[in-house]
């Protein structure tokens, strides 16, 4: 892709999500996400082959769904309220957006397309589409929770942490066990949106550093399946140690800081008289951190006595940049610093 | 505690810049001064129960015993393994010795954490450089399942503990041991109470381990390498013990009823797994399951709640953790002299290595729990109040005690005696090293004979 | 002559450990006296010392 057009195009994805962000008016966040979807499909098909437009179109289709009924139930919210403000939402339309945004962001019953895409995209372009692409439609249900029911949500999350946690553990590949990983977060993070939004944002925190870690590894390292990932211990050996305990960290282990989301919002859960839910979220990270185990099993706990899977690709990059260390620093070690985190929210 | 912490922490540079061939005397000679030092906590300054204490810490009568013996355990673990990982590359052996000390520093701070939940994270913490000692440094591909095993069933019974924790902590505002005995305790009047009870108890006594949930422990101690068995045996399943007498202290009147499933359970472990080590082929898994039948009497012990039911438990504890750790560096020197853990294929040692037989022999007679041994001491002070509990328990105690001496003599008589079988023709004499380890296990030993008090908990 | 620098690269690392109980023992024992620092001024426990006394408690 030539520069120029990779410039309009990632501009173009800053301003939809800035645009939902800024505003107030329903139509104009509605047009962000719109600009956020159509600049996202060319960087997908970056890489032109079957897969990667097959991902496109899958993606075109539910986020254009998506968006068809966000701008209905919004058109409808403006006939009943008569105004066009984000966060007086009327309840019964409420539930409708929620879905909407549920379908845009990939959460349980509306997952399946996720899945699916991060097969046909590159490792990069993926990491765009489950961190950068989840904000704006985060940033609405944010301002619009307080009127969604609370059951509507923690059903919601319920179901994204088991169906995440559970379609990860038969899979292979690393995409798609990243990508079931993100809708297992992203139950975390809706679960709680009702009674804390501030949680949930500090949820959010903690997913894009750990997220943003491991896709920069998996990038660096250059492995799209669990097979090719048992080979890494030779090309960066401290990058494999450090990146398992990383996974360990999404699966939310302490003292690692995947830990600290967990716990505040099953601290807060409690606090709500909901510890039953509480359990079963807290259950169903194990789910998810079967799969988390199994990756590090082969990406550094499997290593001395076993030959090399396949063949080595022979230009490897060795050097592991600046951002990915202080990212790996991130998701290992903030557990301890708790206090300021929350206070930065 | 900080005298303690820091040192331990000093240790990670002084490992990753020794030179390479003072690794393992250097970090050998600094643990035991560390575990030295550790032995001046015995002071206790208070006539209150706390000492010791800073902001989140502090050791009681409780605690102390059990983080002496985790400074203690360090230089035996790292004695223990030098043979076996000596062969490896320097920077993985630097790793290993790294995660050993990572243990020492994590298990301190759960024992000395006054804060439950700080305890509950250092408890979970424990975890992760156990998994990676078991599945990274383990013999063989079942290590893998071992490891799982050992994770997922720790962490499904200690995850709805943290929900219970929490949800304490909303009732009562505070999780201090210090001041929980003061909290409102828990009445058994209600489901919800009922549940709470289970989930506080649940994760301990899965990491105890009580029959029943106890066979990721068995796989565990197969699977991991000798360091692991050890710290494992001697001091990660103390964790639930320790946890389980801090946590009843606030359920008081529902142990009560609620806790006679788990006694049985116990009871009734104490045996089954006493007739599992009697037709035992393997020698690590029939130490490993000794553990969960002698966790069952420590578990009994501490849940009819008798001022003499924690103190026999905590004298048990520390003799076994000592006696089982023994254990294992004994098998892992039959190990790693005929490559195989299977008690048939080593018979007749006493004729090729006679010093590591009388090993082999006081460490038998210390798992059964010969007078004057402290083992001795905790069995009969948990059976004698458990008598008083119900006379009715002298029947499963005094089989599994008959059961205990079986199978402890059968290890050593299936090891030991008879004639050496013919596949045994080249093996290495013992060495200074292995005789070093199993004497610094025996001192501490002989001296906890002679005053027995230091580990007598709140009864001294 | 014994080469000292080459005594000390060699063996610097040792002092770590010992440094590690002299800033711990020096950190425990300002702790103790921010904990006991007003232990004698409560109205409920304060109480003249004995000449020779120790802390009650630490």
């Amino acid at each position: 892709m030539s520069p120029y057009i990779l410039f309009v195009m990632l501009s173009s994805l800053g301003l939809g999500t800035t645009l939902t962000f800024t505003s107030s008016h329903w139509l104009l966040a509605w047009m962000g996400l719109e600009i956020n979807t159509l600049a996202i499909i060319p960087l997908m098909t970056n890489k032109h082959h079957p897969r990667a437009v097959e991902a496109a179109t899958k993606y075109f289709l539910t986020q254009a769904a998506a968006a068809a009924i966000l701008l209905f139930a919004s058109i409808y919210n403006a006939w009943y309220s008569g105004q066009w403000f984000i966060q007086d939402m009327s309840s019964p339309v409420s539930t409708l957006m929620t879905l909407a945004i549920a379908i845009k962001l990939g959460i349980a019953p509306m997952h399946f397309w996720l899945p699916e895409v991060m097969q046909g995209i590159s490792i990069s372009t993926g990491l765009i589409l489950v961190t950068w692409q989840k904000l704006a439609p985060l940033a609405l249900l944010m301002q619009i929770s307080h009127n969604i029911k609370p059951e509507l949500l923690i059903i919601l999350g319920l179901m994204s942490t088991i169906i995440g946690g559970w379609g990860g553990l038969n899979q292979t590949q690393i995409r798609k066990i990243m990508a079931y990983s993100s809708i297992a977060h992203l139950g975390w993070i809706i679960s709680i949106l009702h009674f804390m939004p501030a949680l949930a944002m500090i949820n959010l925190f903690i997913y894009l550093i750990m997220t943003i870690t491991m896709f920069m590894t998996f990038n660096l390292l250059n492995s799209p399946t669990i097979n090719t990932l048992a080979m890494n211990w030779s090309k960066s050996p401290i990058l494999a140690a450090t990146s398992a305990l990383a996974l360990l960290s999404l699966g939310g282990l302490p003292p690692l800081t995947g830990f600290m989301p967990k716990w505040l919002i099953i601290q807060e859960l409690t606090n709500q008289e909901l510890a039953p839910t509480a359990t079963l979220l807290a259950l169903s990270a194990l789910l998810s951190l079967f799969f988390y185990l199994r990756l590090s099993y082969s990406l550094s706990l499997t290593i001395m006595p076993n030959t090399h899977p396949q063949t080595l690709n022979w230009n490897m990059k060795t050097t592991t940049p600046l951002p990915l260390s202080l990212m790996m620093m991130m998701t290992l070690t903030m557990l301890p610093i708790t206090p300021t985190i929350i206070s930065l929210f | 505690m900080l005298k303690l912490l820091i040192p331990t922490v000093m240790m990670f540079p002084m490992i990753w810049m020794l030179k390479p061939k003072w690794l393992w005397s250097m970090t050998t000679t600094h643990s035991l001064l560390i575990a030295s030092y550790s032995l001046s906590l015995f002071k206790y300054h208070s006539t209150a129960q706390w000492s010791n204490m800073s902001f989140t810490m502090a050791t009681d009568m409780i605690s102390t015993p059990l983080i002496i013996l985790t400074c203690w355990l360090l230089p035996l673990m790292i004695l223990a393994s030098q043979n076996h990982i000596t062969t490896e590359p320097i920077n993985r052996q630097r790793t290993y010795i790294t995660l050993l000390t990572s243990l020492q520093l994590l298990l301190i701070m759960a024992f000395s954490a006054t804060e439950i939940i700080l305890f509950y994270i250092m408890f979970e913490a424990t975890l992760i450089p156990t998994l990676i000692i078991i599945t990274r440094w383990g013999n063989q591909t079942e290590r893998l399942n071992a490891g799982t095993y050992f994770l997922f069933y720790t962490l499904a019974g200690s995850l709805p503990l943290l929900v219970a924790l929490l949800s304490l902590y909303k009732s009562t505002g505070s999780l201090s041991m210090i001041s929980m005995f003061m909290n409102n305790s828990i009445s058994s009047d209600t489901w919800t109470n009922s549940l709470l009870w289970a989930a506080c108890l649940m994760a301990f006594l899965v990491k105890m381990p009580l029959y029943g949930v106890h066979l990721w422990l068995p796989k565990a101690h197969v699977e991991a390498p000798i360091a692991g068995s050890m710290i494992l045996a001697a001091v990660l399943l103390k964790l639930g013990g320790y946890g389980m007498i801090r946590m009843t202290l606030i359920l008081e009147p529902a142990t009560k009823s609620l806790a006679y499933p788990f006694i049985i359970l116990a009871l009734w472990g104490i045996i089954m797994t006493g007739s599992i080590c009697m037709r035992q082929s393997d020698m690590k898994s029939l130490i490993a399951y000794s553990s969960v039948s002698h966790m069952g009497l420590v578990a009994s012990g501490i849940l009819i709640q008798t001022t003499w039911g924690f103190t026999g438990a905590i004298i048990l504890m520390i003799a076994h953790g000592l006696t089982s750790s023994a254990l294992f560096c004994l098998a892992n020197t039959t190990y790693e002299r005929t490559n195989s853990r299977t008690l048939l294929l080593a018979r007749g040692m006493q004729i090729i290595l006679p010093l590591m037989a009388t090993w082999w022999f006081i460490m038998s007679l210390m798992n059964m729990a010969l007078p004057p041994l402290p083992n001795l001491m905790g069995e009969l002070i948990i059976m004698v109040s458990l008598f008083n509990w119900s006379s009715w328990t002298i029947l499963l105690t005094g089989t599994g005690t008959l059961i205990t001496a079986t199978y402890s003599l059968y290890l050593y008589l299936s090891s030991q005696r008879g004639p050496a079988p013919d596949n045994i023709l080249l093996i290495e004499p013992t060495h200074t090293r292995e005789h070093l380890l199993l004497i610094l296990h025996i001192i501490p030993m002989v001296m906890l004979m002679i005053k027995p008090e230091f580990i007598w908990g709140w009864c001294w | 002559m014994v080469n000292f620098v080459n005594i000390f690269r060699e063996h610097w690392v040792n002092v770590l450990v010992p440094l590690g109980f002299v800033i711990g023992v020096y950190l425990d024992r300002r702790n103790d006296e921010k904990l006991t620092a007003f232990r004698n001024k409560s109205l409920l426990y304060s109480r003249d010392l004995k000449p020779g006394e120790e802390v009650t408690w630490k």
